[in-house]
């Protein structure tokens, strides 16, 4: 094979080779760029989310997956992160704690669930639910709890009340023992 | 008309994506459930439509026919994650409500459609006003899925939070399949046969 040829047959793998070298420069060079501004958007995101289930909030410290909320110094509360199973994926449910035993609400950060009808978890009519709730009282009421699952989005509701119900006991655990450790 | 308005036309009714060409259904089925999703995937396929069909009509005399398409299929990847980027980081609110529609975007066929069918073989010009028309029909027949869907599925009409109407019966009985991907299946398919039969779109 001459090298007239070889050039011939090589001449598209060479081109495919250069379109994914500037791919590959392009989106390095987009990540770095906007790396820092997605993580800020991040942190004020969930500070945000923080301050509006918190509003006396001056400041708050996460320490092992868990957020101490402050108020001028005194502590006035706790939250978490829980992830859900849901109906069309991850449900993340950012979860506060008033003191060990009485939640002080939840929103909803991030959910796939069907548009229009698990959707509808995320709105104030079932959040708001939780408010003031006892943990223990965290469960559909047909499974002898306090919440009212929204008609036709039975899975969706029973995710997000699974998930808080189980994470709010495994951080009180961790709480209760990081307060009689320290 | 001149030929960009021709280009342009065209993808209106004779070459609409979703009816005639079809093109891109999984993602109609997908996100069509609300006015906003509409709006918000067609905001997304026209970025990436359009700049796909530029850099590729520029591009068109040196990519070898052989390997056309993992090529198409890179720049078109590339174009996605891009944008994803740059809206998380700069406009946050429009991240936040595209949601999973921009990546979504890479897997739509209507981008790598036109990428092979029309921008490797046209001039730029022709290849924007390609992208425009082709933006515009998907967002009217996205228009017309995603209300028929939200106003038998849920019973009222919504859009970006501002509250239009309650339908008396529907709001209590919504009928759910219409919001489930096998209504959005039925429904393009009673569309489809009703422009067809009406003569609105041809093959």
């Amino acid at each position: 094979m001459s090298a007239k040829d070889f050039l011939k047959k090589a001449f598209p793998v060479i081109i495919l080779t250069a379109v994914v070298a500037i791919s590959v420069t392009v989106l390095t060079y987009t990540d770095r760029m906007t790396r820092p501004e997605i993580e800020a958007q991040k942190e004020t995101r969930t500070e945000i989310m923080l301050s509006e289930m918190f509003p006396e909030m001056s400041q708050y410290e996460f320490r092992e997956e868990i957020y101490t909320v402050y108020s001028d110094g005194d502590e006035i509360g706790y939250a978490f992160i829980a992830v859900g199973n849901g109906y069309g994926g991850d449900i993340e449910i950012l979860v506060g704690l008033e003191d060990e035993t009485t939640l002080k609400g939840i929103t909803i950060i991030s959910q796939q669930e069907t548009p229009g009808l698990g959707t509808r978890i995320a709105e104030p009519s079932f959040t708001d639910l939780f408010i003031g709730l006892d943990i223990a009282d965290v469960a559909l009421r047909r499974d002898g709890g306090q919440i009212d699952a929204i008609t036709s989005s039975t899975i969706s509701c029973a995710a997000v009340v699974d998930a808080v119900m189980a994470t709010a006991m495994e951080k009180v655990k961790l709480i209760k023992a990081s307060e009689e450790g320290g | 008309m001149g030929k960009f308005g021709k280009e342009f036309a065209k993808g209106l009714i004779i070459s609409n994506p979703v009816f005639v060409l079809a093109l891109g259904l999984c993602p109609v089925l997908a996100i069509s459930t609300s006015i906003d999703n509409a709006l918000g995937m067609t905001l997304a396929v026209f970025i990436v439509l359009l700049g796909a069909n530029v850099i590729i009509s520029l591009i068109r005399r040196f990519v070898p026919s052989i390997t056309r398409i993992p090529i198409f299929i890179v720049i078109i990847a590339t174009l996605v994650t891009v944008v994803n980027l740059i809206f998380h980081a700069r406009f946050p609110d429009l991240y936040e409500s595209l949601g999973i529609f921009l990546p979504l975007v890479v897997v739509n066929c209507i981008i790598l459609g036109r990428a092979e069918a029309f921008a490797s073989k046209n001039p730029i010009l022709d290849s924007i006003a390609d992208a425009l028309g082709i933006t515009v029909g998907f967002m009217l027949a996205l228009l017309i899925i995603s209300f028929l869907r939200q106003i038998l599925g849920t019973g009222n009409l919504a859009v970006f939070g501002i509250h239009f109407f309650d339908l008396p019966v529907l709001k209590e009985h919504p009928i759910v399949i219409f919001i489930l991907p096998p209504g959005a299946f039925l429904l393009i398919g009673l569309l489809m046969a009703l422009f067809r039969r009406t003569g609105v779109m041809k093959e």
